[in-house]
């Protein structure tokens, strides 16, 4: 499998052909390269506030077209291949902001993505790994190989 | 690497990423017998080889033999298969099967969710036999991984390597000299972390409910009395000496309050829920982010 980097708000296509349900993730939202999907609002007040989730784009003294780009990841967990979606928002050659896309067609992901992201403010808070000072990390997600590799695609995309 | 100046040997085993650290490179004839280890334990336990014991274990009933290992690892399973009530145990291969989890990563349920059957009824774990009356798919997902761990651990400790730090893809264990700093990776977020923790000396093991999902509300925890995934935790880390033991007792969480844990185990945890709020033992005390 050969994820494709495509300039729209959906991610996870990729991944489908393993989950085998389709219908729910169909791209309506897609949007052509020239025409990024972040408000140029949004944007400003972003930049201006960056998260500072990723510096890996702007450290490279390369200049980006300003957008929000997705791409698919894929890494090879004990059971087989998996995908992840990632979605970077630039701005000004920064990135501004980073979420990580699960399949949209998985009623219960979203579900619990819903209910953590309410909860999480008044309990459990998360702070971006690259500001932080460590050097591992405990999960579970066996992630970050499909993480850098969708980033890898972005990169030389969005030049 | 953990240590400025250390040395990484990486290598892929059993289905995932390892990383091993050391002061000083480690030789050649190190790095061979440790990946003996892996393939030896893979070709052993794995249900996804048709070569392994327990594929055998799989087509027909009767008389295994199986490595050292398998003592202490049928041990530990029959602790948790007692104090989970059946939820957790080894026999829940056929359960995964049936919902897509399989050898040929169909990925798709072939049925409704499918109750392990109970071990008193087929399988009898003494020592390293194993004795079936049935064919059972034997899986021991919840804590091989932490096993091979401590195995690599003693290999490097039989070396004479002192102070390494093993990385098995977020199951760490540390036996160096200085504590290392590890973050807790963010249950749906894997650029973030919820916290983070000094990992002294010994284990530390994560499960997440949300990983691996492949259809409707299906994911790879699953509770081995009714067969189907359990839903409330999504994130829990468990610190013990060994890491099978955190391994195994990062999924026990799912299904039993770490303090009832704490009665049969000595580890430090913590479980996020659903709902975002979490509970955790002393050991976990003033590692999460405000």
């Amino acid at each position: 499998m050969r994820p494709s980097v495509r300039k729209s708000v959906f991610a996870g296509m990729a991944g489908l052909s393993l989950i085998g349900t389709v219908a729910g993730c169909a791209p309506s939202a897609s949007q052509s390269a020239a025409a990024p999907s972040s408000g140029s609002g949004s944007r400003e007040s972003s930049a201006a506030t960056p998260s500072g989730a990723s510096s890996s784009l702007a450290s490279s003294g390369s200049s980006y077209k300003d957008g929000t780009y997705s791409a698919d990841g894929t890494y090879v967990s004990p059971n087989g291949t998996e995908t992840v979606g990632v979605e970077l928002t630039l701005a000004a050659g920064t990135v501004t902001d980073v979420k990580i896309t699960q399949h949209p067609t998985n009623p219960n992901t979203r579900k619990f993505q819903g209910e953590f992201a309410g909860g999480i403010a008044a309990q459990v808070v998360g702070k971006s790994i690259d500001q932080l000072n460590v050097s591992k990390v405990s999960g579970s997600s066996l992630t970050s190989g499909g993480f850098n590799q969708a980033v890898e695609k972005i990169k030389s995309e969005a030049q | 690497m953990p240590h400025a100046e250390w040395e990484d040997f990486t290598f892929d085993g059993i289905g995932t990423r390892w990383d091993i650290s050391t002061p000083r490179p480690l030789d050649a004839s190190v790095r061979s017998r440790l990946l003996a280890i892996v393939e030896r334990y893979d070709a052993d336990w794995s249900r996804f080889r048709s070569d392994s014991i327990v594929s055998a274990m799989s087509r027909q009933p009767g008389r295994f033999e199986l490595p050292a290992e398998a003592a202490a690892l049928g041990d530990l399973y029959r602790t948790l298969y007692g104090i989970t009530n059946g939820a957790m145990t080894p026999l829940i291969g056929a359960s995964l099967e049936r919902l897509g989890y399989d050898a040929a990563y169909s990925l798709r349920p072939s049925g409704s969710a499918l109750p392990a059957p109970r071990w008193e009824d087929i399988l009898d774990w003494d020592g390293t036999v194993l004795t079936t009356s049935a064919p059972a798919v034997l899986d021991i997902g919840a804590a091989g991984k932490g096993q091979l761990v401590d195995l690599l651990a003693a290999e490097l400790h039989a070396s004479g390597v002192g102070g390494f730090l093993i990385d098995a893809s977020g199951d760490l264990l540390n036996s160096g000299p200085e504590p290392v700093t590890v973050a807790l990776e963010h249950p749906y977020d894997p650029a973030k972390a919820i916290g983070t923790v000094s990992l002294e000396g010994g284990a530390i093991c994560a499960s997440a409910a949300n990983r691996r999902t492949w259809g409707d509300g299906l994911h790879h925890v699953l509770d081995g009395t009714t067969g189907s995934p359990v839903r409330t935790s999504v994130a829990t880390w468990a610190m013990a000496e060994s890491t099978m033991l955190a391994d195994a007792l990062a999924t026990a969480l799912f299904f039993v309050p770490g303090a009832d844990l704490e009665r049969t185990f000595e580890f430090s945890w913590l479980t996020v829920f659903s709902d975002g709020s979490a509970a955790y033992s002393a050991g976990f005390e003033g590692t999460l982010f405000s």
